[in-house]
């Protein structure tokens, strides 16, 4: 009960350190992280190893970010007076392009990334994402040879429809209850093809944490 | 739309020659965001922008000359595609550098006379005027001063740059 009482404490203590430092009211490099490392490695047991990893990891980023600030501020210290040593030491031209290396960036614009842009692709997308998409019925030509495949008598839509109806006293009910009756793993497969598709449409929903299928 | 598409819109438009992306206060306006605790959640929302955009190769910069907030290619992208507009013109990289330097040691505006004692040249006109044509300086008061555009801040990181020089330095030493 203590030890949570501190770790919340801590976290609480790190959070307001985030917030005070994006207000600009607090410098990482005026801030002593020492006696928070301390608290962490005084309170470590291995029971709360979980909470205490997630805390160790954000007072490490502050670290990093006190690292970083020091990185500025020891780069920013007497720049004119560097520039000055640097050219003092009469470099080569090649040798301050050498210097430019890296330091380069390509910036990132596109005009057509706009408003309106973003607008219209929206609406493109909602629009595509109702439109359902329909299957063709199999129509025999005349050819002269074989036709080795037969064209099934009823549609596609009228066979799922037909096992929709089939079904729909069913549920709701468990995945594999629809296929109990069955025993021809041609038929099984037929089912499932008319299952994936009747789920795809939305006219039926799967469960997967209960393995239920419901409307 | 959400507050990403709108910032990748603010941070990604070109306004002229030398303006990209938005000020702070731009963005703020652009999505209402307003009260005591605007800029924490102004920082948190470019926080989390820069960690969806860096798959993409992309990061969230601020350019110090003009203030804006922008995006472009991390080092490694821009280095790939050769951002470097020097490649193979060291006297202009040479020149720019004397450039900054001097602009920085007078708030921003050098004189021409002054770059010519740090370029230890007598004439630099030349490469001050193919500068100019990349768009990183301007000449003036009748061509005696130059002041530097808001592009090189875009274009150059300038902090890199003096980490890397303080680090040549330090190995001379």
């Amino acid at each position: 009960m203590i030890d949570d009482n501190i770790l919340e404490e801590l976290n609480r203590r790190i959070k307001d350190i985030h917030d005070d430092i994006l207000e600009g009211r607090v410098s990482l490099l005026d801030l002593e992280l020492v006696p928070m490392f301390n608290q962490i490695k005084d309170t470590l047991t291995v029971d709360n190893l979980d909470k205490h990893s997630k805390i160790y990891k954000n007072t490490c980023e502050l670290l990093n970010q006190k690292f970083d600030e020091l990185k500025n501020l020891l780069s920013s210290l007497d720049t004119q007076e560097k520039f000055t040593k640097y050219l003092n030491t009469n470099p080569t031209d090649m040798e301050i392009c050498e210097l430019f290396e890296g330091c380069w960036s390509k910036i990132f614009t596109i005009d057509a990334l706009s408003i309106d842009f973003l607008e219209m692709s929206k609406e493109r997308l909602s629009k595509l994402i109702r439109e359902s998409y329909s299957i063709e019925h199999l129509q025999k030509k005349e050819g002269g040879g074989v036709f080795i495949l037969e064209v099934p008598k009823l549609k596609f839509s009228e066979k799922m429809t037909e096992f929709l109806n089939s079904i729909q006293g069913k549920l709701p009910c468990s995945f594999d209850e629809v296929f109990k009756d069955d025993s021809d793993q041609i038929k099984i497969f037929e089912k499932f093809v008319y299952l994936l598709h009747l789920l795809q449409l939305g006219k039926i929903k799967y469960q997967k944490e209960t393995n239920t299928l419901y409307k | 739309m959400n507050e990403i598409s709108i910032l990748m819109h603010l941070l990604s438009n070109k306004f002229g020659l030398y303006q990209i992306g938005a000020t702070e206060e731009e963005m703020l306006q652009a999505l209402k965001i307003t009260g005591k605790n605007k800029t924490i959640y102004f920082q948190n929302l470019l926080t989390n922008l820069s960690k969806y955009v860096e798959p993409l190769g992309l990061e969230v910069r601020y350019n110090p000359i003009d203030s804006h907030w922008f995006l472009s290619f991390d080092s490694e992208i821009s280095d790939t595609i050769s951002a470097n507009p020097f490649e193979g013109k060291p006297r202009l990289a040479a020149t720019l550098f004397s450039v900054l330097v001097c602009c920085i040691q007078n708030s921003g505006i050098g004189k021409i006379q002054d770059i010519k004692k740090l370029r230890n040249k007598k004439n630099v006109i030349d490469d001050l005027k193919e500068l100019e044509k990349f768009g990183y300086i301007e000449m003036i008061k009748d061509s005696s001063q130059i002041q530097l555009t808001p592009l090189i801040g875009y274009q150059l990181n300038m902090e890199q740059l003096f980490i890397k020089m303080a680090l040549k330095l330090k190995n001379l030493e």
